[in-house]
């Protein structure tokens, strides 16, 4: 008896814990009750049983929502309990009718949003049950067999999906592992002569590097070394000599040499373009590979690193020995020179940079800054303030040269540390503005004029005089080159009017001043009502009965404050209210107006207009709070509102007699003797017919 | 089970009851099997099935798509899911490709009743054909006057090798397969003839049920029907069962004083049938005299007002006779299944539970050996119902459109085949209390709680 009374208790229990689980308007379910219903059911049978009934019954409920979060819960039960499963499976038609809806006098109810995740999900489970347990349940397969293939709904088809891309991924690699394997054999076949002539080219290399060393052997260099070194204290500077002295030991290119040292040039390009290149493919062509003989694969592996490993060595011994650099010192001969100057007089800047690269340097930053003014006036148009700011340039310059020294570490250490603190702490620094051309010489004090006609413009096809040394003078430059900023308003949100309505709910009319229908905007409380006001305009919700005497003692405590007041402010205010009170009675009555013209507009009588404003409150009250049935209720749009008033019955009648009527006028003033005739036709045929446009309205 | 084998054994039970309790155990463990998928090839609603009287084997379909197929129902064809699932697919199918098939749905597709060298497919396309099972080719084609909706042939016959065929015309016609030609032509129905059947105890009976809501009676060598069932005449309750031969006699006879001698004679027949097997012989010299004095006594001057009775209001859209030939079973468009006294022509008044049928087309009913169960096609559902109390007492749920047809093959298996509008036909067959431990080990068909 206990036991039972017991097990009457539990089976409450599951019961309440899917119904709880099932009321919400949430799109999953809660989690901790998912648990617990799991929990409760897995270790009794009786539970289970329960538990499949309760659910089938919520299925059968005339709301989506409520189907929705069933049927999660099924599938949750589902996919753990075989008994579960078997009792599901018998009405397996049914639920799929209540989940998918495919039964054309049975279709999925209200809300349609919910209705349509609910059948997609029940395809889904389906699909999943399919797979999972079709083989042990008939109905599960002639359920998604129905599905399928007579109501040809489409299932997702999850696993077959994903076998498919599955099967397209080792497609591929069996596709890439045969094209590696034919390289591979290539690469066997070939790997002898390869080898020869990589060697070749290394030996030739070697020789004619032996050949131009020899010749230059002949010219010592070490004459001011001893001298200098007492010069340069800096260590700056006395490593830009070390440099130098390196420099001076690479081969010189003269007359004699030429044709060694071109001949190398070529031989270097050779190695690097084509070989180094090749070897490092080969690597790893036979790093990916897969091919049955791993032995020779590893010692051809090896034996392409050893030769890479022997043409990095000459590589390095050519870029040593300089002449991997001579096409480009061929092209900048003049510069050479300059380049000591320079050096010195530029040596606390940075040591070792050449003039070329300086140069090439400032083009890059010009470059990027156009880059950037391209990528801002993009950004620009696409309204994105906040990205249409460039960094200065200088800054971008300080950042190359960070760079830049990075890469020459080895050489300039003690400026190095210096140089990247200066370099973190400029960049903290760094203004962030907005892009002008202003930004091309930032923080450069030009005093000089500019040519006017020297760029930009084409003069070839000008007929008239050209002054090809007009000049603009560096004042109106430094004028033209002016930050300009243009001032922004800063637009704050408008607060919206937040007056009570009539029919619930706040005005939403966002104005700046005075709302059009309910006077000057004042700041008002969630309910509408003015936060600093006389308690006169609190009238105006006779509603909202609640209020009132919170409303009343808030204006006996104002009146007692108001009366210690001085009289002039008394006046005042008194003055005011008293404007206000006029306002409030003039918006009262509006309103009262109003109200009465929308209930004699709809067909509803007054005893019915007092249960609308009951629900008016009710829902003004409750509004956030969302239901299942608030789920299922219609939106009232103006459409709604207007079908209402104009399609009842009452309105189309009427509408129907107009129309009816002015078409007998018309017809009678057309033809005004008619009647007449009618009745003659009438009398004679011994029959009283009344004419269609005489009936009495 | 194993105690009653055990009685069997001993003698205490007579093997006809242990047949029969086992068979009625079996029947009332009936379930949508697992095990056994007929895998149709039908693209249209299958309209009949039937199973062959001979070997109980082979099973004979015919659907809407104008397709025919016949399955083996005992050999599975193949196997799927470890060997779990045995897939039985046709092993013929004849469809409109067939030079000589049919051109509309088939509705009606019955084997040749001694052996399976034949079988008669019945179409809308107003042919009925005789087709070579072997040779799937057609021998013999039967012009019709309009749509065919039903056709039959007497597993009894032994003079006779007629199919009855009930059209949309008002005329039952007997085609007859040894001449090729109509051999009779009954008229009497006022609409199309939805379902015709022979009388399980005599050759020469046929029972038919039309669109005007008549069951009409003929017997073939005599002109004109014999007895129109009228639902207004009842009979409360049914006769005894055989079992107390000469009480339900008595009863029937004190009863049933307007039927006269004949009464006595006619429920001798199917007894002496159920004794003996087929007694045709017996059956057939035992009703010749009592046909002729009841028609003799109804037909000269049969009465109008008997001429117009009707069985359902609407259609009959199904008949079934009992294995033993005594009662007859009728489905109506009415949604009524009644159950019919041959002997008096009462109904009975049995009240089957409410059931919703399908209207606008013939069913297929199907009832067990014993004549303890009838299964109805209700809509999705078929309902077995218990034939004297009419209590329902199973429900099949499986098929996803309406079940047009049923067959109980009771010879083997006590398996219930079912063919619907979703183009399913579906095996219902006894639990399998035994081999189901056995499947569950090697599979994974159990609980999964992960939490």
């Amino acid at each position: 008896m206990a036991m039972e009374m017991e097990g009457e208790e539990e089976r409450g229990k599951v019961r309440a814990l899917i119904e709880k689980a099932t009321n919400s308007t949430a799109a999953e379910v809660d989690p901790r009750l998912l648990k617990a219903i799991k929990s409760v059911v897995r270790f009794s049978d009786s539970e289970l049983r329960v538990a499949a009934h309760t659910l089938m019954d919520l299925m059968k409920r005339d709301h989506s929502q409520v189907r929705y979060l069933t049927l999660l819960i099924i599938d949750e039960l589902f996919m753990r309990s075989k008994l579960f499963r078997t009792l599901i499976v018998e009405n397996l038609d049914q639920l799929l009718t209540l989940s998918i809806g495919f039964r054309r006098n049975m279709p999925l109810p209200a809300p349609p949003a919910v209705a349509s995740t609910l059948r997609s999900k029940a395809i889904e489970f389906l699909e999943k049950w399919n797979v999972s347990f079709g083989v042990h349940y008939r109905q599960l397969r002639l359920g998604f067999d129905y599905l399928k293939n007579s109501l040809r709904f489409q299932f997702p088809n999850l696993q077959e999906n994903a076998a498919r891309i599955e099967r397209e991924r080792t497609e591929r690699e069996r596709r890439t592992q045969e094209i590696l394997r034919n390289k591979f054999e290539t690469l066997k076949t070939n790997f002898g002569s390869i080898k020869e002539e990589m060697q070749s080219t290394v030996n030739e290399i070697g020789e004619c590097l032996y050949i131009a060393r020899t010749k230059e052997e002949s010219v010592p260099l070490g004459l001011l070394d001893d001298e200098d070194f007492e010069e340069f204290r800096s260590s700056e500077l006395r490593q830009i000599r070390l440099d130098s002295l390196k420099e001076g030991e690479k081969v010189c290119e003269n007359s004699d040499n030429k044709v060694v040292l071109d001949a190398l040039r070529e031989l270097y390009k050779l190695l690097v373009t084509k070989h180094l290149v090749s070897v490092q493919e080969w690597i790893s062509l036979l790093i990916r590979v897969e091919v049955a003989d791993n032995r020779l694969r590893d010692s051809m592996l090896k034996e392409l690193i050893d030769i890479r490993s022997r043409l990095l060595s000459v590589k390095k011994d050519c870029d040593e020995s300089g002449c991997a650099l001579l096409k480009t010192v061929k092209n900048n001969q003049e510069e050479e020179e300059d380049f000591w100057e320079e050096g010195n007089i530029g040596s606390t800047e940075n040591g070792s940079s050449t003039e070329p690269e300086k140069r090439k340097e400032v083009q890059s930053s010009n470059k990027e800054e156009k880059i950037k003014s391209i990528e801002d006036r993009n950004s620009w148009k696409s309204n994105k303030q906040n990205e249409n700011l460039a960094r200065v340039s200088s800054s971008s310059k300080v950042k190359d040269k960070a760079k830049e020294c990075s890469n020459l570490s080895s050489k300039g250490k003690e400026s190095l540390g210096s140089e990247t603190s200066v370099r973190s702490k400029l960049l903290t620094e760094a203004p962030v503005i907005r892009w002008g051309s202003f930004l091309d010489n930032w923080g450069s004090v030009s005093n000089k004029d500019m040519l006017a006609n020297q760029r930009g413009l084409e003069l070839e096809s000008h007929w008239g005089r050209v002054d090809y040394d007009a000049v603009i003078p560096a004042e109106k430059i430094a004028e033209l080159n002016l930050q300009a900023i243009v001032y922004q308003e800063n637009l704050g949100e408008i607060q919206p009017c937040h007056a009570p309505l009539s029919k619930g709910g706040l005005c939403k009319r966002r104005d700046l001043r005075v709302c059009p229908f309910h006077g000057p905007i004042i700041p008002r409380d969630d309910e509408g009502n003015p936060i600093n006001r006389t308690s006169s305009i609190d009238d105006t919700n006779p509603d909202l009965a609640s209020d009132i005497v919170e409303q009343l003692a808030k204006k006996a405590v104002k009146n007692v404050r108001a009366r210690d007041k001085e009289e002039a402010r008394k006046r005042k205010l008194d003055k005011q209210s008293l404007w206000r009170a006029k306002l409030a009675k003039v918006r009262e009555h509006n309103e009262a107006v109003l109200r009465d013209a929308a209930l004699a507009s709809t067909s509803r009588s007054a005893v019915v207009g007092e249960e609308i404003e009951e629900t008016i409150g009710e829902k003004s009250g409750g509004r956030n709070k969302q239901t299942l049935a608030s789920m299922q209720r219609k939106k009232v749009t103006t459409k709604g509102r207007l079908a209402h008033k104009l399609l009842t019955t009452r309105v189309t009648d009427a509408a129907i007699r107009q129309i009816t009527q002015r078409e007998d006028a018309t017809y009678r003033e057309a033809f005004p003797n008619q009647w007449i005739l009618h009745c003659n036709v009438s009398t004679s045929l011994g029959k009283l017919v009344v004419p269609i446009g005489n009936h009495g309205w | 089970m194993w105690k009653e084998i055990g009685d069997r054994e001993a003698g205490k039970i007579r093997p006809n009851s242990f047949s029969s309790r086992i068979k009625s155990n079996r029947i009332s463990n009936l379930q949508l099997s697992n095990h056994k998928d007929i895998v149709s090839p039908h693209r249209g609603s299958i309209n009949s099935l039937q199973v062959d009287l001979t070997e109980g084997r082979y099973l004979l379909s015919g659907a809407s798509d104008a397709s025919a197929a016949v399955y083996d129902v005992q050999k599975a064809t193949n196997y799927e899911g470890n060997g779990l699932i045995a897939k039985h697919k046709c092993l013929f199918s004849v469809d409109k490709q067939h030079e000589k098939g049919h051109k509309y749905a088939i509705s009606s597709a019955i084997w040749y009743p001694v052996d399976t060298g034949l079988f008669v497919t019945g179409s809308y396309d107003h042919c009925i054909k005789v087709w070579d099972t072997n040779t799937t080719q057609v021998v013999m084609n039967f012009k019709m006057p309009g749509k065919v909706y039903r056709t039959a042939m007497s597993t009894l016959a032994t003079s006779h090798m007629l199919i009855a065929a009930g059209t949309e015309d008002v005329q039952v016609r007997l085609c007859d397969i040894s001449s090729g030609a109509f051999a009779h032509t009954l008229s009497g129905h006022r609409d199309g003839i939805m379902t015709a059947e022979w009388s399980t105890s005599s050759e020469w009976v046929l029972i038919t049920g039309g669109c005007d809501g008549a069951i009409r009676f003929w017997d073939i060598r005599r002109a004109g029907c014999f007895l129109v069932l009228d639902q207004s005449q009842s009979q409360l309750g049914r006769r005894p069962p055989v079992l107390g031969r000469s009480a339900a006699n008595k009863v029937s006879v004190s009863k049933l004083t307007s039927a006269g001698p004949s009464s006595l004679v006619k429920s001798r027949a199917p007894q002496k049938k159920y004794a003996n097997g087929h007694g045709i012989k017996q059956s057939t010299i035992g009703r010749m005299p009592a046909k002729g004095s009841a028609r003799q006594r109804v037909h000269p001057g049969m009465l109008s007002i008997q001429d117009r009775a009707t069985a359902h209001y609407g259609a009959v859209t199904g008949l079934k006779v009992t294995e033993d030939g005594m009662y007859l079973l009728s489905a109506g468009s009415d949604s009524r299944i009644k159950l019919w006294d041959l002997e008096s022509g009462y109904n009975t008044l049995v009240n089957f539970e409410m059931v919703r049928l399908q209207t606008s087309k013939a069913i297929q009913l199907a009832i067990s050996q014993d004549s303890a169960h009838v299964f109805v096609p209700c809509m999705t559902v078929v309902k077995a119902f218990d034939v004297w109390s009419g209590k329902m007492s199973l429900a099949f749920r499986g098929h996803y459109e309406s079940v047009n047809c049923c067959w109980f093959s009771s010879q083997d298996q006590q398996e219930l085949y079912t063919g619907g509008s979703d183009r399913q036909i579906l095996v219902w067959s006894p639990h399998k209390s035994i081999s189901d431990d056995m499947d569950e080990g090697h599979t994974k068909d159990q609980d999964n709680w992960s939490d």
